[in-house]
């Protein structure tokens, strides 16, 4: 059975795609499972990281992006949507004979527009309310990304910021959406918002009215210096939102682990002193029951 | 004649201790414990005075069957340095945690551990919680600590819609 595994929060810069190919990297390696990562942010760094600049070049000029595919397959899916994936991407090196994979369906910074005509094609169709359309296209990608990763284990989908259509769908197909985060003022806000809009509440009542161990999404404080002024924040948010007990640091070999090389290599020497952490988020999000207690 | 001394440490030291304080009956054993404690822990080695015909393992003058005050000027026990507080932390207790979870009372009376108006205003500036600079009694500044706890609180709240 597939797992969905959205890497979400409203607010930029909080490592969503970082953390997006991380996980790709630990559920491939040491979980031998076959990874899809679906790109849905147009600023394509899951894609970067994963292919490098050229590789994310050519899909997108061969059309094999997201948005090709939510535009190509928007009224008919087909049996094959290979040619859309690229496979065994990364730089990791995951063995010959394992079955692992990291696959990738490739962002296209024209996922916008595509959004925006899809809307316009479905309006002039019907005589329907704009929130009524929104809602067709939202559940036409939905189903589309679903089918798209029946192929996987695991399918993680690198949302943007902001809440597109692709993302509102992204986070209703989600089984579990991992919320990074940085401890800082406005990341409270960002988290209430993303929360109510996951649990598909209005209000914080109604969200507080949710155990922690009834919601779909689970929370990464990430980039932590250390200092007390995150141990209060965190502290604070402890008391809405449910916390991963991993906590990644701010680490030079995280942000090294962004650039994409030719060369593979294996989780040692790509994650180098992030590897324990990484190790823990791992077994914390997808080697634990977490993710098949919200799939089961 | 002059005295002989014997210097003690170690388990002979220890044992010294002892029976100077089982010599004095009216001392409550936890008072007798306590100083034990603290004589071992203070003194490193101790040099006795060996009197003519007295072993220095021999028990004091006080067992001897003289009154205490006589036999022996109280001896000043030797107290142990204060521990040295540990540095103020201005990010405990996380006002806005305890006004959340145990109300304003609460976070007053956790306030009221922080005496020193320097401490309740460093806390109130690294928990980034507003304080007016007027203000200059502990009290006050507990008050406005978590007035703006409270405010912060409702803040966020507003956001979240």
């Amino acid at each position: 059975m597939t797992q969905f595994l959205a890497v979400s929060n409203r607010k930029g810069g909080v490592g969503k795609s970082t953390i997006s190919v991380m996980l790709a990297h630990a559920a491939a390696s040491w979980g031998r499972q076959r990874v899809l990562v679906m790109d849905l942010d147009t600023q394509c760094n899951a894609s970067l990281m994963l292919v490098g600049g050229e590789g994310w070049e050519k899909a997108s000029r061969a059309g094999h992006t997201i948005a090709d595919y939510f535009y190509d397959r928007f009224e008919k899916v087909a049996e094959d949507e290979s040619a859309y994936v690229l496979s065994n991407v990364g730089d990791v090196a995951h063995g010959r004979f394992f079955a692992g994979r990291v696959s990738l369906l490739p962002g296209s910074q024209r996922l916008e527009d595509i959004q925006s005509e899809l809307f316009v094609m479905q309006s002039s169709k019907k005589e329907l309310h704009a929130d009524a359309v929104a809602v067709q296209v939202r559940g036409r990608m939905k189903r589309l990304m679903k089918h798209f990763g029946m192929d996987f284990d695991l399918v993680i989908l690198d949302c943007p910021p902001g809440l597109s259509y692709a993302a509102l769908a992204a986070l209703d197909l989600a089984d579990l959406v991992l919320v990074p985060f940085r401890p800082d003022f406005v990341s409270q806000f960002a988290l209430d918002r993303v929360a109510m809009l996951i649990e598909k509440v209005e209000t914080g009542e109604q969200l507080a009215s949710i155990p922690f161990g009834e919601r779909r999404y689970v929370c990464l404080p990430n980039y932590l210096k250390g200092d007390g002024h995150e141990r209060l924040l965190i502290d604070q948010l402890a008391l809405d939102h449910p916390l991963l007990t991993t906590r990644l640091p701010t680490l030079d070999s995280i942000a090294r682990a962004f650039d994409w090389d030719e060369t593979r290599k294996s989780m040692e020497q790509k994650y180098a002193d992030a590897l324990p952490h990484l190790r823990q988020l791992h077994g914390e999000v997808l080697g634990a029951p977490l993710l098949r207690a919200k799939t089961a | 004649m002059r005295k002989k001394t014997r210097a003690l440490s170690g388990a002979s030291q220890d044992a010294y201790f002892r029976r100077v304080l089982r010599a004095h009956p009216a001392l409550p054993a936890e008072a007798r414990d306590r100083l034990l404690r603290t004589l071992r822990q203070e003194v490193a080695q101790l040099r006795v005075r060996v009197a003519p015909g007295r072993d220095a393992d021999a028990p004091p003058a006080a067992v001897c069957g003289l009154p205490p005050a006589i036999a022996a000027p109280p001896v000043p026990v030797p107290q142990p340095d204060p521990p040295a507080a540990p540095p103020f932390d201005p990010f405990s207790p996380n006002i806005v945690v305890v006004v959340r979870k145990a109300g304003r009372e609460a976070a007053l009376a956790a306030l009221g551990a922080i005496h020193s108006l320097d401490n309740l205003r460093l806390l109130a500036r690294e928990q980034r919680l507003t304080v007016g600079a007027d203000l200059s009694s502990a009290a006050e500044l507990r008050i406005a600590i978590v007035a703006a706890a409270e405010r912060r609180i409702a803040n966020r709240m507003a956001a979240a819609g």
